[in-house]
C-alpha cells in the first residue's frame, strides 16, 4: 500500500518568499485509518503543505503523492480521495446545510440521489439533523465547525485533511469533534491529518505527529510507539524492606535501578505488565507511596523540536497517574 | 431504513464523470435565481417584444388583414434583417439587464464567504468552475434571446413557408449567433464583476456601468481624435455592427464587422484575465 502523504524535496514559494523548503518524508499507509498530526509553530508552513497537497499552490521543486498520486500531474484523482476542512469560515451564508452538503457532494461525483441522502446522513451523523433545514448563517461557531466536518466526508474520501477542527469549540463541542475524528479512522478507515495548534488534541487523535519550522520537518514522531515506550518506563517508591525487589524484578527480566530511599527506576519488557509488578509488590509486603509512567509529552517533543527545550530537559514536572482503590493505573 | 436510525456509512459507489458534477453548479442555482422576484420580473418583462414580434409576424403573413388599408404598409410589414435587428437590440438591453441581476449572485458569494477552498478542494477545476457559472448564466440569457428568437423563426417559416426559410437562411443563422456571441459576452462580463467586487450590489451596476462607460470612452474618442475606430472600445456598438453584418444590414460608419470580432475578442481575453486572477483558492498576497 502507498503511504497517506510522500514528500519528496517538496518546495513551494509564494511571491520571493521560499515557504516551503525541501520537506521529504513518507507519512501513513493509505488504508490504514491513521491519524497524522501536523504541528508547528505560526508560519511553519503547516497551511501551505495542506494547500500545496489540494493543489493550491504549484510545487517550486520536489514533489509530493498522496495516496499514490502525483500532486502535480494527477489533480483530479488526489482531490477525488481527499475530504478538507478548512480552518477559516467558508460556509455560503444563505443556503440550508442540507441543500449546501448535497451540492459539495455531487461536486464530489456523488449521484444526486445519493448526494441528498448523504447529505441527510451526514448531518446527523455530526449532530445537525436537527438544524439541517436552516440557512447555515444561522448556525453557531460549533455548528459551522460540524457542517465544514460533515461536508469534508459527506463522499466518503479516503483521506481527510482537518484544519484546526477544533478552534473556536467549548470543552464539550471539542470532544464531540474528537470523538468523531476518532470515529472516522477507527470505524470507517479513514486516513487524517490534523493540522493543530492544540498538542492536547493531537495527542489524543493520532497515531503519528510531523512537526515543521520554519519551512522544513524538524522531528517526526510515531506517537503510538512514543505511548508504548513510556508505558514500559516506571517510576516506584515504596516503604518497607525492598532488598528482595531487584532480585524478583531481575527474575521477571526487568532492568531496574535502586536509588535510594526506596525509590526505583525500571523498564518492563514487552509482555510484561504493571500488575506483575503489584503481584511482586505484594509478596514483598511493601507499601506503595508512588507509582508512575514516564509521560514525555507532545508538548516537550515539541518544544524540544521546535528549540524552545534543549534536548534531554524535561518541560514541565512529572505528574504521577492516579492508582485507582483496586490498584490498577 | 430512517436516516437518522441508520448512522454514517462512507459511500462506495459508482462515481459520476466531470460534466455530471460540473452541471450540479447550474442545477444548484437555477431554482434560487428564479425565486428572486427582479429577476422573474425582467424574464416576463423579456417575453413583451418577442410577443409583440409574434404579432407583427402574424400580421405580415395574412395580409388579407391590411390589404385594405393601402399605402405603403406592405413594405413596413416585411420580415427582413431589419426587423430581425430591431429584436435583436431590444432583447439584447433585456439580456444586460438580466445578467446584472443574476450575475453578481454567482461568484461573489463565494469569493466574500471565502467559499472558493471547498469548490477547488474537489475534482473541480477553475476551468470548470468558471464553465459552470458561464453556463449558468448562459442558460438563463438564452430564455430571453436564443428561445425566442427560435420561436420567431419557426413561426415564420410556418406562416411564410420552408422557402423563405431557404431563401433567407442568413437570418437563423446571423441572429444565433449574434446572439451567441452577445449573451457569450454579457456573462463574461458579469462574471468578471462579479469577481472583481464582492458586494452584488455593486457587481450589478458594474455589468451595466461596464456598457455604458466603454460606450462613453469610445465616443470621447471618437469626437476628440475624430476618427471612427472608437467604437472597438464600446461592446455594444461591435456587436451591432458584427450583427449588422451577419444579418446584412447597413451598420453605418466605422471599422468592418471583422474588426469589431477581433476588438471584442480582445475584451474577452481581457475578461478573462480578471477571472484567472481573481478566483484562486487562496489569495497570496507577496
Amino acid at each position: 500500500m502507498p503511504p497517506v502523504i510522500e514528500l519528496d524535496q517538496l518546495r513551494v514559494r509564494l511571491g520571493r518568499r521560499e515557504i516551503l523548503k525541501g520537506l521529504s518524508c513518507r507519512l501513513g499507509v493509505s488504508g490504514s485509518g491513521k491519524a497524522i498530526g501536523l504541528l508547528g509553530p505560526n508560519g511553519a508552513g503547516k497551511s501551505t503543505l495542506i494547500q500545496a497537497l489540494l493543489g493550491f499552490h504549484k510545487p517550486s521543486g520536489g514533489g509530493a503523492r498522496v495516496l499514490g498520486f502525483d500532486c502535480r500531474t494527477q489533480p483530479r484523482e488526489v482531490k477525488a480521495r481527499i475530504g478538507y476542512m478548512p480552518e477559516n469560515e467558508t460556509l455560503i451564508a444563505n443556503v440550508t446545510a442540507v441543500s449546501f452538503l448535497r451540492l459539495m457532494g455531487e461536486l464530489s461525483g456523488l449521484p444526486a440521489e445519493a448526494a441528498l441522502e448523504k447529505a441527510h446522513e451526514t448531518l446527523f451523523h455530526v449532530g445537525l439533523g436537527e438544524a439541517r433545514y436552516r440557512p447555515l448563517g444561522t448556525y453557531s461557531l460549533g455548528m459551522k465547525q460540524m457542517a465544514k466536518l460533515a461536508q469534508a466526508i459527506i463522499h466518503g474520501p479516503e483521506l481527510v485533511i482537518l484544519d484546526e477542527p477544533t478552534n473556536g469549540l467549548d470543552p464539550a463541542a471539542r470532544r464531540r469533534m474528537l470523538t468523531l475524528i476518532r470515529e472516522m479512522k477507527q470505524d470507517h478507515g479513514m486516513n487524517i491529518v490534523l493540522c493543530s495548534h492544540l498538542l492536547r488534541d493531537v495527542e489524543e487523535v493520532c497515531d503519528e505527529a510531523v512537526i515543521l519550522k520554519d519551512g522544513q520537518i524538524v522531528h517526526h514522531a510515531d506517537l503510538e510507539a512514543e505511548r508504548q515506550s513510556n508505558k514500559r518506563f516506571v517510576e516506584l517508591e515504596v516503604a518497607g524492606d525492598d532488598s528482595g525487589l531487584a532480585a524478583a524484578l531481575r527474575e521477571m527480566g526487568v532492568e531496574s535501578i535502586r536509588e535510594g530511599d526506596g525509590r526505583w527506576r525500571m523498564v518492563l519488557p514487552p509482555g510484561v505488565e504493571i500488575d506483575a509488578l503489584w503481584r511482586i509488590i505484594a509478596a514483598l509486603d511493601l507499601r506503595v507511596h508512588k507509582l508512575t509512567h514516564r509521560r514525555d509529552t507532545l508538548e516537550e517533543i515539541f518544544l524540544k523540536a521546535v528549540g524552545h527545550l534543549p534536548s534531554g530537559a524535561a518541560a514541565a514536572p512529572e505528574q504521577p497517574e492516579e492508582v485507582a482503590a483496586d490498584g490498577r493505573l | 431504513m430512517a436516516v437518522y436510525k441508520r448512522g454514517y456509512q462512507r459511500y462506495r459507489g459508482e462515481l459520476t464523470g466531470r460534466y455530471t458534477r460540473l452541471l450540479a453548479l447550474p442545477r444548484f442555482v437555477w431554482p434560487r435565481l428564479i425565486e428572486q422576484r427582479m429577476i422573474l420580473i425582467v424574464l416576463i418583462v423579456s417575453l413583451f417584444w418577442p410577443l409583440a414580434c409574434i404579432g407583427f409576424i402574424y400580421v405580415s403573413n395574412h395580409s388579407e388583414l391590411w390589404s385594405g388599408l393601402g399605402g405603403d404598409l406592405g413594405k413596413f410589414l416585411q420580415i427582413d434583417g431589419k426587423f430581425f435587428r430591431y429584436f435583436m437590440d431590444t432583447q439584447a438591453v433585456m439580456a444586460v439587464i438580466l445578467a446584472a441581476l443574476a450575475g453578481p449572485g454567482l461568484i461573489a458569494p463565494d469569493l466574500a464567504h471565502n467559499g472558493l477552498p471547498l469548490y477547488f478542494s474537489r475534482p473541480l477545476s477553475r476551468l470548470d468552475y468558471v464553465l459552470a457559472r458561464l453556463f449558468t448564466l448562459v442558460a438563463l440569457l438564452a430564455m430571453v434571446t436564443l428561445f425566442p428568437a427560435f420561436l420567431l423563426f419557426a413561426m415564420q417559416g410556418g406562416l411564410a413557408g420552408m422557402g423563405w426559410l431557404t431563401q433567407n437562411w442568413r437570418l437563423p443563422f446571423g441572429v444565433f449567433t449574434g446572439f451567441t456571441l452577445h449573451i457569450l459576452l454579457v456573462s463574461l462580463v458579469a462574471l468578471a464583476c462579479s469577481a472583481w467586487v464582492k458586494w452584488r450590489t455593486i457587481a450589478g451596476a458594474l455589468v451595466v456601468g461596464f456598457f455604458f462607460i466603454l460606450a462613453g470612452v469610445a465616443e470621447m474618442l471618437n469626437n476628440v481624435l475624430e476618427v471612427t475606430w472608437g467604437i472597438l472600445l464600446n461592446p455594444a456598438q461591435s456587436l451591432y455592427t458584427v450583427w449588422s453584418a451577419m444579418l446584412g444590414v447597413d451598420a453605418g460608419e466605422g471599422p468592418g464587422a471583422w474588426a469589431c470580432v477581433a476588438g471584442l475578442a480582445v475584451l474577452s481575453a481581457l475578461l478573462g484575465v480578471v477571472l484567472e486572477k481573481k478566483l484562486r483558492p487562496v489569495e497570496v498576497i507577496s
